[in-house]
């Protein structure tokens, strides 16, 4: 019997690109499902795009704040009513059952009010807080900081009763038209190298002067070489600081494209990229599913383990903690840019002080990465894992 | 003329009573004059009133400032009439069902404004509030809905005095009829002399039912003295500086535990200029009460932008100095007493004999005492002189108590009752009396809460606080001398003007009433918030009362006690409370969802 399935992802785009795996291992194993996702409304253009979504249905965040604002101060019938409304107007009837694949409260209340039965982050109502196995895994992976461990994309499977998709298909990005000068993005001989000037987080910000360095030795060593500047408006500033540092010579080879660009057109600009390097999470995971190959920084308490861009071949810089910062943010005092151009010409060199280089693979158990010069040996760790919090994934 | 008989004619179909005192008044107050654009523009005392270029597209820009504020189905107040513009700019963008009254102290004005230019049918949907100030405040007090004010501040300034009268009139009607319960955190400093006022207002708030987090910092003084003993400067107030933040962060944490609906700052309260613009940013409400001397004490020039009001103990410039440093909203309330702690005693034999005395002072060694205080000691009387910071005074020697040590407030109202007349002079940087003598000190208030007569230094506001009956003041340091000798003689006298000032401190002057008059401000300004709580429209009787039966918040109201104040968030957390073992119905997890979201705009950290 054909059942309605919906999938909740309310974080931000890094999370909904690594509900991928999820939705995929879903339609393997119920092609007969019709599965939606509920997904930030700002986000749903790239939801649209995941394989086996059948429709999008947008959470209107800013809506409900604004309600939330006006309730505080007075609560009305009205406040309650349009509330109601507003979900009927998306959906005539609940859905037979929501994978809720976030703990935060409103993940798990639009699964109790859109949905029948609900799967995922918690077990029992939507008070209980009682957190479901694959959920007290995540937590306690993140408070411990072990290693190696399940990919947080393959634990979503979980979450949802499955275990990782045979087969992970690219996004098919839409022809979608860039503005006329990013047009020849990609059209001509490269490798295109994307660079995320950006990221989500202060934390997490590259400082100018790296990006400027390593541009400046990318363009120098990789004669055919072209950059192309990814952010949105609020980067627009530090791209231009970038581009205004460059010798001149090297300005007609580099494209600025931040703040300009909408969701989709990002999206069709990173396939077009040879390459994307960068420290910003959502733009990583968003180039690595549209079949790019990526280059991440990882520092701050981003961690390859637990966020690196999902399937093979792709590359992370992890930062190592010092004694000083296990309990802090990892703040880099020099940066692997030479290393990095070494990666581009095909070469890895791992001795990098307080970085280390790590590759990823995929198998039946999902993703995973190895430290450089190491044999991918698949850690048993994973198998324990999956048959620890799900025996019918093993047998 | 012509355009004022057209306007008459137009206004006369909704308020005849107004077009006849516009008939009989003189007009005449502002000067007409033609803009650039050649609209009439107005000027008064040689400034404009409205824009010398376009009048009209500046009022536009100013109605627009003011619209987003206003609520559906606020009254909105317009003070300052001029030519209308700003008036008229207002009506054409205001929200549907909302209406619109202007305050109207002089129909003269009113006259002039409708002789100047054709007004349209929009003048009949104004509500012209005119008379008195006591009579407009009444009338706006009549009004069912919540009053937005909109200050059009060129033509306002006209009769600043009228507006400020009608706000405090009106101040004491919405106290009269005040019934909710707030929630307040008031912030106290680490030291100093604002830290008792601070537990006094503390003490207030609670005795008006209302509920109190008290955020007490005098538990870290001992570490700020230590902090303070480095011997480099440098050191010293960095590692201060460095210790208030962290007091001010602590607060924060404090505040996001338990948000209040009003964060009320007390001078010296450690809150830096970020913590505050954190605060408003996530939208709450702060007020400080600053119990000082602008003039002394001058760091409200950096936090002036910080709190959405501003307390006062000054006015005039005190008031126009804050404005100018950022402040959005000031106001004047003046200094008060506890009466559960200043209040008449009596004295043991022993108990008068260590404190008792002809004439006594209390207070600390500033400069201008020193000089003044020699001059008035005598043999005709005795004199004690209690407190610290005398060390050097060497004429005062022999009077000085305790050797210079600091007393407690028991002690003080033993002195205050112990003494036949307390002299009161409040301190000044320089030798003589204050230079400017405006501000009305606590002592002021405490000894009359004590029943304690007393001399006091002639204040520009005293006054409007305390009659000639009630307090006796001198203008110079040479008229002391035969005042004591005058007033010593005189118990009757004495006890008749202190029995008086106690009972206008009862009645006018206790920090209870501060306090109304401090939540009534606020309230004002802040209708459809603080106002509104304050009106009690958000108790679980009046939710129901505006709540459909039918619709899905009534039956969760109907879980509640009626006078219990019911929002969002007690709304949620009832339905938590009854969650195990049941299902929420869809309403239950609407509510749950909105305060989802309501938890994540307060989230402060």
């Amino acid at each position: 019997m054909t059942r309605r399935a919906l999938v909740i992802q309310l974080a931000r785009l890094g999370d909904l690109v690594q509900t991928i795996p999820a939705i995929t291992a879903l339609k393997e194993s119920h092609a007969d499902w019709d599965v939606d996702l509920l997904c930030p409304a700002p986000l749903a253009d790239i939801g649209q795009l995941l394989p086996g979504i059948s429709a999008v249905v947008k959470w209107d965040g800013a809506a409900w704040h604004r309600r939330a604002i006006s309730a505080e101060a007075q609560i009305r019938s009205e406040h309650i009513a349009e509330a109601d409304a507003e979900l009927r107007a998306t959906m005539e009837d609940r859905y037979d059952c929501a994978f809720v694949l976030n703990q935060h409260p409103r993940s798990i209340l639009a699964g109790a009010l859109l949905a029948r039965e609900n799967l995922g982050a918690i077990t029992g109502g939507p008070l209980d807080q009682r957190l479901s196995p694959w959920a007290l895994y995540i937590r306690s992976v993140s408070t411990a900081k072990q290693s190696p461990r399940i990919h947080l994309a393959d634990a979503f499977c979980g979450m949802c009763g499955m275990s990782p998709p045979k087969q992970i298909m690219p996004i098919r990005v839409p022809e979608t038209a860039l503005p006329t000068d990013l047009d020849p993005i990609g059209q001509s001989e490269g490798p295109w190298v994307g660079v995320l000037v950006g990221a989500g987080d202060r934390e997490r910000l590259v400082p100018v002067a790296a990006w400027e360095r390593m541009i400046t030795e990318c363009l120098e060593i990789l004669p055919a070489s072209r950059i192309v500047l990814v952010g949105d408006q609020h980067e627009q500033e530090r791209a231009q600081c970038i581009q205004g540092s460059l010798p001149p010579f090297f300005l007609g080879r580099v494209w600025d494209s931040t703040g300009r660009l909408s969701l989709i057109q990002l999206a069709g600009l990173l396939a077009r990229c040879q390459i994307v390097i960068g420290a910003d999470t959502g733009p990583l995971h968003l180039a690595a599913a549209v079949g790019t190959r990526v280059i991440g920084w990882y520092f701050a308490r981003a961690r390859v383990h637990d966020t690196g861009p999902y399937g093979p071949h792709h590359w992370v810089w992890q930062a190592e903690r010092g004694e000083m910062e296990r309990m802090h943010a990892v703040k880099p005092s020099r940066w692997p840019i030479t290393e990095t151009i070494a990666l581009l010409r095909g070469h890895y060199d791992t001795t990098v002080a307080d970085w280390s280089l790590w590759e990823s693979y995929r198998d039946h158990w999902g993703a995973y990465y190895v430290e450089a010069g190491r044999e991918p040996v698949e850690p048993i760790q994973r198998e324990q894992v999956w048959r620890q919090l799900q025996p019918s994934s093993v047998s | 003329m012509e355009y004022l008989n057209h306007n008459l004619e137009r206004l006369g179909h909704s308020d005849p009573a107004l077009v006849a005192a516009i008939k009989d008044s003189r007009g005449g107050i502002l000067t007409m004059t033609s803009s650039r654009e050649g609209t009439p523009s107005a000027t008064h005392g040689g400034q404009w009133i409205h824009s010398a270029y376009d009048p009209r597209k500046e009022a536009g820009s100013w109605a627009e400032q003011q619209v987003g504020e206003w609520k559906t189905g606020e009254l909105g107040v317009v003070l300052g009439v001029g030519l209308l513009y700003h008036v008229e700019a207002l009506v054409l963008i205001k929200p549907s069902e909302s209406r619109l009254a202007v305050v109207v102290p002089d129909v003269s004005v009113l006259k002039d404004a409708l002789g100047a230019r054709p007004l349209e049918s929009w003048i009949n949907t104004i509500q012209w509030i005119t008379g008195t100030p006591n009579v407009m405040a009444e009338q706006l007090a009549l009004q069912s809905a919540p009053l937005r004010f909109f200050t059009y501040g060129p033509a306002a300034r006209l009769h600043a005095e009228e507006h400020q009268r009608l706000e405090a009139s009106l101040r004491r009607i919405v106290v009269g009829k005040a019934g909710g319960q707030l929630h307040v955190a008031v912030v106290g400093p680490i030291y100093g002399g604002s830290l008792p006022i601070a537990r006094y207002v503390v003490r207030a708030l609670s005795e008006l039912g209302h509920r109190v987090t008290w955020i007490d910092h005098s538990v870290h003084h001992g570490s700020y003295e230590v902090f303070g003993s480095f011997r480099e400067e440098r050191y010293r107030l960095t590692v201060q500086s460095r210790f208030a933040d962290v007091l001010s962060f602590s607060t924060i944490a404090k505040i996001a535990e338990d948000p209040p609906d009003l964060v009320l700052a007390i001078a010296q309260a450690p809150l830096t200029l970020a913590v505050l613009q954190h605060l408003r940013k996530k939208r709450f409400t702060t007020a400080m009460w600053f119990v000082e001397n602008y003039r002394h004490l001058t760091y409200w020039r950096q936090l002036a932008g910080g709190y959405d009001h501003w307390f006062v103990i000054q006015q005039a410039e005190c008031i126009e100095a804050l404005k100018r440093a950022g402040a959005a909203q000031v106001h004047y309330l003046p200094m008060a007493a506890d009466a559960a702690v200043h209040h008449p005693v009596t004295l043991t034999t022993n108990e008068q004999q260590e404190y008792g005395a002809d004439v006594s002072f209390v207070g600390a060694g500033y400069d201008n005492r020193r000089r003044l205080l020699p001059r008035w000691l005598s043999k005709e009387w005795t004199f004690k002189l209690w407190g610290n910071e005398w060390d050097g005074a060497g004429d005062l020697s022999s009077v000085l108590q305790r050797n210079g040590a600091r007393i407690d407030t028991d002690a003080c109202v033993k002195v205050f009752n112990g003494t036949a007349v307390n002299l009161n002079l409040h301190s000044s940087s320089g030798t003589g009396l204050d230079a400017h003598p405006d501000f009305v000190n606590p002592r002021t208030f405490e000894l009359a809460a004590c029943g304690a007569f007393q001399l006091v230094d002639e204040r520009t506001l005293l006054p409007e606080l305390f009659s000639p009956d009630e307090m006796v003041c001198f203008r110079s340091p040479d008229d002391v001398p035969s005042l004591i000798r005058t007033w010593l003689t005189d118990s009757d006298g004495r006890r008749a003007h202190a029995e008086a000032a106690r009972r206008r401190v009862l009645r006018e002057h206790t920090y209870r009433h501060r306090m109304q008059d401090l939540l009534a401000a606020v309230g004002m300004q802040q209708p459809d918030r603080i106002g509104s709580i304050l009106r009690g429209e958000r108790s679980a009787a009046e939710l129901r009362q505006r709540t459909d039966s039918a619709t899905e918040l009534g039956p969760l109201l109907s879980r509640f006690p009626s006078d219990q104040r019911v929002e969002l968030k007690d709304l949620a957390a009832d339905i938590r409370a009854r969650a195990p073992g049941r299902e929420l119905s869809r309403e239950e997890l609407l509510v749950l969802m909105l305060d989802s979201y309501r938890a994540e705009t307060r989230d402060l950290l």
